[in-house]
């Protein structure tokens, strides 16, 4: 995302025209998949930073020196019903990440309350897979008992993966050795193979090709189509004026606007606009020497940094 | 078509904070409903065990054989031990006590090594200690395997077997619940304080000392009364009454016999010291239990720390 990776568009002229478009917008009497109420989610960085050993005494001696908590999301509320697919954009670190593994029960709420009604599946990160020494299969294997679905059902749907997936000889190599399309396709697979009630994805679509995303995209139909909910955080705004019935734009850890797809991108471009003119704006009165130098604002311009710890996002 | 999964379908996360009861009552539900992962995740931890050596699987059996003759070669030459038997000796309390060095120490990472997979998907925490216990059962059977193969094999050693053997699983139950209590305490605080790992490291090399495991209590030429004039009386029952000397010491009457000066006598079920295993078998309950209340507790924390 960093890089912003360049997406052209495609054209679906020889898909099955059933499948192609948009998906349609469900009725507002549709079953609520998702429930969110005044969610909000701090985080305490006390554990998340390095220590050096100077800081480290220091803590021990004055424990409250600064308040290391911040909340990543506060005051959030949506309601998500089955056949939707919401689009969750916004700037870096505003909170988009933080929402989905709200969703996926990973992390629990500081405030607010969660109801979700039906099985979760989640692809939240592809720099992970779940274990790097193992083959894809064994992987899929894992990957089925920690969803804990039986191991008879694993293996029915274990060779649908494998052709969804499409890695070749691969399958049987560690993980480690995949390159970042290939897990992202294996990822996919799985996640979507174990016909789940609700998806979550988290800017794992943008590494496929066209072929992939032509793929996925009428796997993510015909799962909406059966009347189940899919959320993705994404920077590509094309997937979500695609994809999406429905769009919510976090900005600084609030829900700033939910609606339309085409509504929140626009929204979306004009706030990223304005931002990146106040900071240019910025920077070239600091160059003036009319205010004083604030190196946090410059790093924001130069790009944005992908914390280690990954603590926030 | 609907997949079935062990997973729940609905569930409702809020930022209130469960009571105690509830917490370990959902650990038991979690645990209970998730054994076939914990089973596949225990199989996992053996599968990759042995992939990045050569011998692979064979070390299984080459690794307690070769800290059998390391420590056998150390004591009756070096140090000029002259225990009769010294390999069983030696053997019936090094191999449970590599169990629980093994198992603790992996309990250190337990938690954070799978920091990924916190991260990315939704399960029950709890049931990683328990594949680390688990996978280490496996250590355990090849290491007691090796054991009998050395007693019956030996000429000579067989002489120790007796029905004293049967007790042997009792004493292994007591240190398999010590020890997945200690896990999770060890696990769940080393995500909030990786410091833990080193301190667990250098406790376990001290108890390697001062267990009764290169020596025992009882013995004439051992250190019993030598160490009850050093240490006092409340230093000697906490070198002679903790969980592991315990443990080890039942663990070697039940094997090797009982301690005579340099020679060594069967034993009878008499010689066991129950009301000690009793008792450590309470405190292990207990550790059992406030360690689940804590792991629990801090649960939630993890995927935010990692």
């Amino acid at each position: 995302m960093a890089q912003g990776t360049a997406v052209q568009p495609v054209s679906y002229e020889d898909t099955d025209p059933e499948l192609s478009g948009r998906p349609q917008v469900p009725d507002d009497d549709a079953a609520p998949a998702l429930q969110v109420q005044d969610l909000g989610v701090q985080y305490n960085l006390r554990f998340t930073r390095k220590t050096k050993l100077r800081t480290s005494f220091a803590n021990m001696l004055h424990r409250e020196k600064g308040d290391r908590r911040f909340w990543a999301l506060r005051g959030a509320s949506f309601t998500v019903r089955r056949g939707e697919s919401v689009g969750v954009i916004g700037p870096n670190g505003a909170g988009k990440s933080t929402l989905l593994l709200v969703l996926a029960g990973i992390i629990t709420p500081s405030e607010g309350v969660v109801e979700v009604d039906g099985h979760i599946s989640t692809l939240l990160s592809l720099a992970a897979g779940f274990d790097q020494d193992l083959s894809g299969l064994d992987n899929i294997a894992l990957a089925g008992a920690l969803m804990g679905i039986p191991h008879e059902t694993m293996v029915r749907i274990t060779p649908e993966i494998i052709e969804f997936a499409d890695i070749g000889p691969f399958i049987d190599a560690p993980l480690k050795t995949y390159s970042s399309g290939m897990r992202a396709r294996l990822g996919f697979a799985i996640a979507t193979a174990v016909d789940p009630d609700i998806l979550l994805l988290d800017e794992v679509l943008q590494t496929g090709d066209e072929v992939f995303r032509e793929k996925s995209r009428q796997r993510i139909i015909s799962i909406l189509t059966a009347a189940k909910a899919v959320v993705l955080v994404t920077h590509d705004m094309t997937w979500v004026t695609e994809f999406c019935t429905r769009a919510i734009l976090i900005e600084d850890g609030r829900v700033t606007m939910d609606g339309a797809p085409e509504d929140v991108v626009r929204t979306h471009r004009e706030h990223s606009a304005a931002r990146r003119a106040a900071r240019r704006e910025a920077i070239e009165r600091m160059r003036r020497g009319e205010i004083p130098i604030d190196t946090a604002a410059t790093r924001r311009l130069e790009g944005p940094r992908k914390g280690k710890s990954g603590s926030q996002t | 078509m609907q997949i079935a999964s062990d997973a729940p379908a609905t569930f409702r996360s809020s930022a209130r904070r469960p009571g105690t009861l509830e917490l370990l009552s959902t650990a038991f539900r979690e645990v209970m409903s998730r054994r076939r992962l914990i089973r596949y995740l225990v199989g996992a931890e053996i599968k990759k065990k042995g992939t990045d050596t050569v011998l692979g699987n064979v070390w299984w059996i080459l690794d307690p054989l070769m800290s059998l003759m390391v420590y056998v070669f150390v004591m009756t030459i070096v140090f000029a031990r002259k225990q009769e038997d010294f390999a069983v000796f030696l053997l019936a309390a090094m191999i449970p006590f590599k169990w629980f060095t093994q198992t603790l120490s992996d309990s250190v990472s337990a938690v954070v090594s799978q920091g990924q997979l916190i991260k990315q998907i939704q399960f029950p925490k709890i049931v990683l200690p328990i594949v680390v216990n688990g996978a280490g059962l496996v250590n355990l059977a090849f290491g007691f395997g090796v054991l009998f193969a050395v007693v019956l094999l030996w000429p000579g050693f067989a002489d120790h077997l007796s029905y004293m053997i049967l007790f042997v699983p009792l004493i292994a139950v007591i240190q398999f619940v010590l020890m997945l209590g200690l896990s999770m305490f060890v696990a769940a605080l080393t995500v909030f304080y990786r410091d833990i790992g080193i301190i667990i490291g250098h406790v376990l090399r001290l108890l390697f000392y001062v267990a009764p495991i290169l020596w025992t209590f009882e013995s004439a030429t051992g250190r019993g009364d030598l160490l009850r004039q050093e240490l006092g009386e409340v230093g000697f029952s906490l070198l002679r009454y903790n969980p592991v000397a315990v443990l080890l010491e039942a663990y070697r009457t039940c094997i090797y016999g009982v301690t005579k000066g340099e020679s060594w006598a069967p034993a009878s079920p008499a010689d066991l010291g129950w009301e000690s295993l009793a008792i450590v078998l309470l405190i292990s309950v207990v550790l059992l239990v406030l360690g689940t209340i804590v792991f629990k507790r801090l649960e939630p924390a993890f995927a935010k720390v990692l």
